[in-house]
């Protein structure tokens, strides 16, 4: 090793044999494997992205483990830099993999089939006498070949001819590797670029898709550079339908769809397996809920009047159809401070039936709803649109009000309100007077149901999808298809010929043996028949 | 007939089907081990009776709770135990003319049986919402299609390494009762490096002329290898197929065609390994026996893909506990 050459080749010879390792099959199977590992590790350990309150709750309970896992990213396995390196490194090496394949297989399709000269050096080889001359009977067996859609060549001799089959299995292969990498390019760059988050729309009211609108739980990617689309979408109505069991049926949201610059593009229903695509987002059905519209008043002034998005906490293996649904309003302008915190049961027959049969009774229509409240005073430590903490806070009265109620808050009575079914066993107590002139008082003029939406954007998904049928439609052949080669040479045999054939397959052996010998009889039947002759006669025995 | 008869229907048929599968692992274990040609004929008969039994079951189940009757765990595992005998008696029995794997086929019957009434075992209901889409047909179809070929072919792979190792015993027992020959001696059977093939070869001459081989009974190694090759090599594509199904329904239900849930996940472990196996074994010095353990490996995962997710880890796919 001369000094002046030496680092340089030495480079040259380590990235050859860096290339070498990454192009060998033996480490595409160990990153394949590597990759089923780092899965594993995030199908155990609960992921951020899943599940964030149960990472949390891990993090409390193990915490020297916790860390350790938060360290290595093993709670965001997917999005870590060793799964991104594991990813990255499989993609180079299918790439070095592929690319010389694919410039053999070009060259391979252009190129003629080669011919051979001694037939009877490969695994499948037998000569027959035919009546047909030497030329005639490889014309012959080029037609026969043909038919067969094999790729045939003869000879300038006409006597001898090369036929081959089977090219669309490395084509398949190569489709289904290289459809594989342009899938996970795709999938990288539409989560990267996209955004998922959800909406909630209460019915009658309209969300435009703008980062400060989600419920807080959006996802941006990786990449995304904050364009929101803009769409505006108004909830027309919302349905739901159930058996009589009580269980779901169906959920449709009946939506009004408004393009960016706010005019109406259409309508459209938006219904559980059928989403609806607008303007680059998706639109799917997520959940559905009660909102409260809801009045305060103190004297003439409004303090409070729109829809409360009323929510659940099920405890589990509760039918949470047959749970009341709460929310809260926070009055921060008032000295001291308060909160109401209301608790709806949409449904009163429903509620009194479980009350009496001690079953309870799924409440999934609005049928004399009400609400039972109460009110907190004191100093609100989160002026936030949900919970409610009350460790500086005081509980003063409760009471209930329904539907097109007014309640007095300051004293829990009941100011004005239809006769309505729900019984007095709830209803509370009539106010004696109408109070003073800075009575806080609340009414509940209708009960709406809200619908949650998911709205994400991604735009590779035509792009996942092609690479996925391309996926299966190159594995088919890549598995079951053969390459398969036949060579035929007819020589002259008095005043026939004598027809050779041979070949091989390069995969699924067993079934070339089968196909081999009905060509061969295609062939000799196609010149002219097999020739008796005196003296085969005698070689025969 | 009412909805509850048919559904009783359905359970009777089940223990028809399970209890015929018991008898049928039995008989064709005896077969195995005495090779009379009626005990085979018995096992045969046993497993179809099970056969139409599972049939029976799986249609009535269906009839009883109005719709395709593979919504959950109980009724997969159903449908599951169906195609693994029908693969069996079809792909095994009467195209490849093998006869003595019957007792593991059973064995394995057997147990995705038990395994589902014992942990899974739900009434006939409706669905949720979320699981209506015919996409959700298409793709619990082919998953359990799928299943069953992988699993086949997996437990072809655990004969074929027990039937390897008992004939390089023969062998390595041979070599060392007879005077060395002289084309033999060089190989050395014992070291990993010498194909798989050598030994394959040596089952038709030199292994089943080995008491040991004999006595065992099984099909050669190469035969035993070939065949969960085939399995594999067709329950693959199905499982591809199948993934995309699950994440083209995904897409529609939950708006995402990929969210890394268990069940997603596992199933995409499976499908990487099983990659590895379909890689490993065009490739030299991974042939036989080391394909075969990233096979084994696989059919770790896809257990776990198909129980243990569902019993142990909460996702979306936990529908069925």
């Amino acid at each position: 090793m001369s000094a002046p050459d030496g680092p340089r080749s030495s480079l040259r010879r380590s990235v050859a044999v860096v290339w070498r390792t990454l192009r060998s099959m033996r480490t595409a199977i160990i990153l394949l494997l590597m990759l089923a590992a780092a899965a594993v590790v995030g199908s155990l350990i609960p992921q951020i992205p899943n599940s964030p309150e149960r990472v949390a709750a891990y993090l409390v309970d193990h915490r020297v483990v916790g860390s350790f896992f938060q360290a290595a990213g093993f709670f965001d396995v997917f999005g870590s830099w060793w799964f991104g390196l594991i990813t990255a490194l499989l993609f180079i090496s299918l790439v070095a993999c592929l690319l010389p394949r694919s410039r053999a297989l070009w060259r391979a399709a252009r190129a003629r089939p080669i011919q051979a000269r001694e037939l009877d050096a490969f695994p499948s080889f037998v000569q027959r006498r035919v009546v047909a001359e030497p030329s005639a009977a490889a014309a012959a067996a080029v037609k026969v070949l043909q038919r067969k859609r094999y790729r045939v060549e003869l000879d300038p001799t006409g006597t001898g001819v090369a036929a081959e089959k089977g090219f669309v299995r490395e084509l398949g292969s190569l489709a289904f590797h290289w459809a594989f990498l342009v899938l996970l390019v795709a999938v990288i760059i539409g989560k990267g670029t996209g955004y998922v988050g959800h909406a909630t729309i209460v019915e009658g009211q309209s969300w435009v898709d703008a980062r400060l609108n989600y419920d807080g739980d959006l996802r941006t990617g990786r990449f995304f550079t904050g364009g929101f689309s803009g769409t505006g979408i108004t909830l027309v109505d919302f349905e739901d339908a159930y058996r009589d069991t009580g269980i779901p049926m169906d959920f449709h949201s009946h939506l009004q769809l408004f393009n960016p610059d706010g005019s109406y593009a259409r309508d459209v229903d938006v219904r559980i397996n059928h989403p609806s695509v607008f303007n680059g987002v998706r639109i799917f059905q997520y959940g559905f809920g009660w909102a409260a519209m809801v009045q305060i008043h103190q004297g003439t002034r409004t303090l409070f009047d729109g829809p409360v998005v009323l929510g659940q906490d099920t405890p589990p293996g509760e039918n949470p159809l047959a749970q009341p649904w709460v929310g809260v309003i926070k009055l921060s302008t008032l000295r001291p401070q308060q909160a109401i915190v209301l608790e709806l049961y949409p449904d009163a027959e429903a509620y009194f039936r479980s009350l009496q049969t001690g079953v309870p009774q799924p409440m999934t229509q609005a049928n004399a709803p009400f609400i039972r409240y109460q009110t907190w005073k004191g100093k609100l430590l989160d002026t936030s649109l949900s919970g409610l903490d009350t460790r500086f806070m005081h509980e003063t009265t409760g009471g209930v009000v329904g539907e097109k109620w007014t309640v007095d808050l300051d004293r829990g009575c009941a100011i004005s309100g239809p006769d309505g079914p729900t019984p007095s066993s709830v209803a509370g107590v009539a106010c004696p007077d109408t109070g003073g002139p800075g009575t806080l008082t609340m009414t509940f003029p209708e009960l709406r149901q809200y619908s949650r939406l998911q709205i994400s954007h991604d735009a590779t998904i035509p792009y996942v999808l092609g690479a996925a049928i391309l996926i299966v439609l190159g594995l088919l052949p890549a598995l079951y298809v053969s390459r398969r080669k036949v060579w035929v040479r007819a020589n002259s045999e008095g005043t026939g010929a004598i027809v050779q054939v041979g070949g091989f397959a390069l995969q699924r052996k067993d079934r070339f043996d089968e196909e081999f010998a009905t060509l061969v009889e295609a062939i000799v039947a196609a010149a002219g028949g097999e020739l008796v002759t005196d003296r085969a006669q005698v070689v025969t025995p | 007939m009412t909805t509850a008869e048919w559904a009783r229907l359905s359970s009777d048929a089940f223990n028809v089907a399970l209890f015929s599968y018991i008898a049928a692992m039995l008989v064709s274990f005896a077969y195995l081990a005495f090779r009379r040609d009626g005990l085979h004929t018995v096992a045969t008969v046993i497993g179809v009776v099970g056969l139409v039994a599972n049939a029976l079951s799986i249609v009535s189940r269906g009839v009883a709770a109005g719709r395709t009757p593979w919504g959950n765990m109980y009724e997969y595992s159903s449908l599951l135990t169906f195609l693994i005998v029908l693969g069996y008696l079809w792909i095994v029995e009467a195209r490849a003319k093998v006869r003595t794997v019957g007792g593991f086929v059973y064995a394995m019957a057997v147990l995705t049986m038990a395994m589902a009434v014992s942990f899974f075992y739900v009434g006939p209901t409706a669905l949720l919402p979320a699981l209506n889409s015919y996409w959700r047909q298409i793709h619990v179809t082919s998953m359990i299609v799928a299943s069953s070929l992988l699993g086949v072919g997996c437990l072809l792979t655990i004969v074929y390494l027990l039937k390897l190792g008992s004939e390089r015993r023969s062998i390595a027992r041979l070599h060392s009762q007879v005077p060395p020959p002289i084309m033999g001696a060089a190989v050395d059977t014992s070291d990993p490096s010498v194909p798989h093939d050598y030994v394959a070869g040596a089952d038709a001459s030199v292994g089943s002329a080995a008491t040991g081989s004999h006595r065992i009974g099984l099909p050669p190694s190469a035969t035993l290898d070939g065949l969960a090759y085939k399995f594999i090599r067709f329950g693959f594509p199905v499982w591809t197929f199948g993934v995309i199904c699950g994440a083209i329904w995904a897409q529609q239900t939950w708006g995402r065609y990929w969210g890394w849930d268990p069940k997603e996940t596992w199933s995409f472990i499976t499908w990487v390994i099983f990659a590895g196996y379909l890689h490993a074994r065009a490739t030299s010095g991974w042939k036989g026996t080391r394909a075969a353990i990233v096979a084994l490996v696989g059919f770790v995962s896809l257990l776990v893909t198909y129980y243990a997710v569902n019993l142990w880890i909460a996702g979306l796919h936990s529908y069925a506990t």
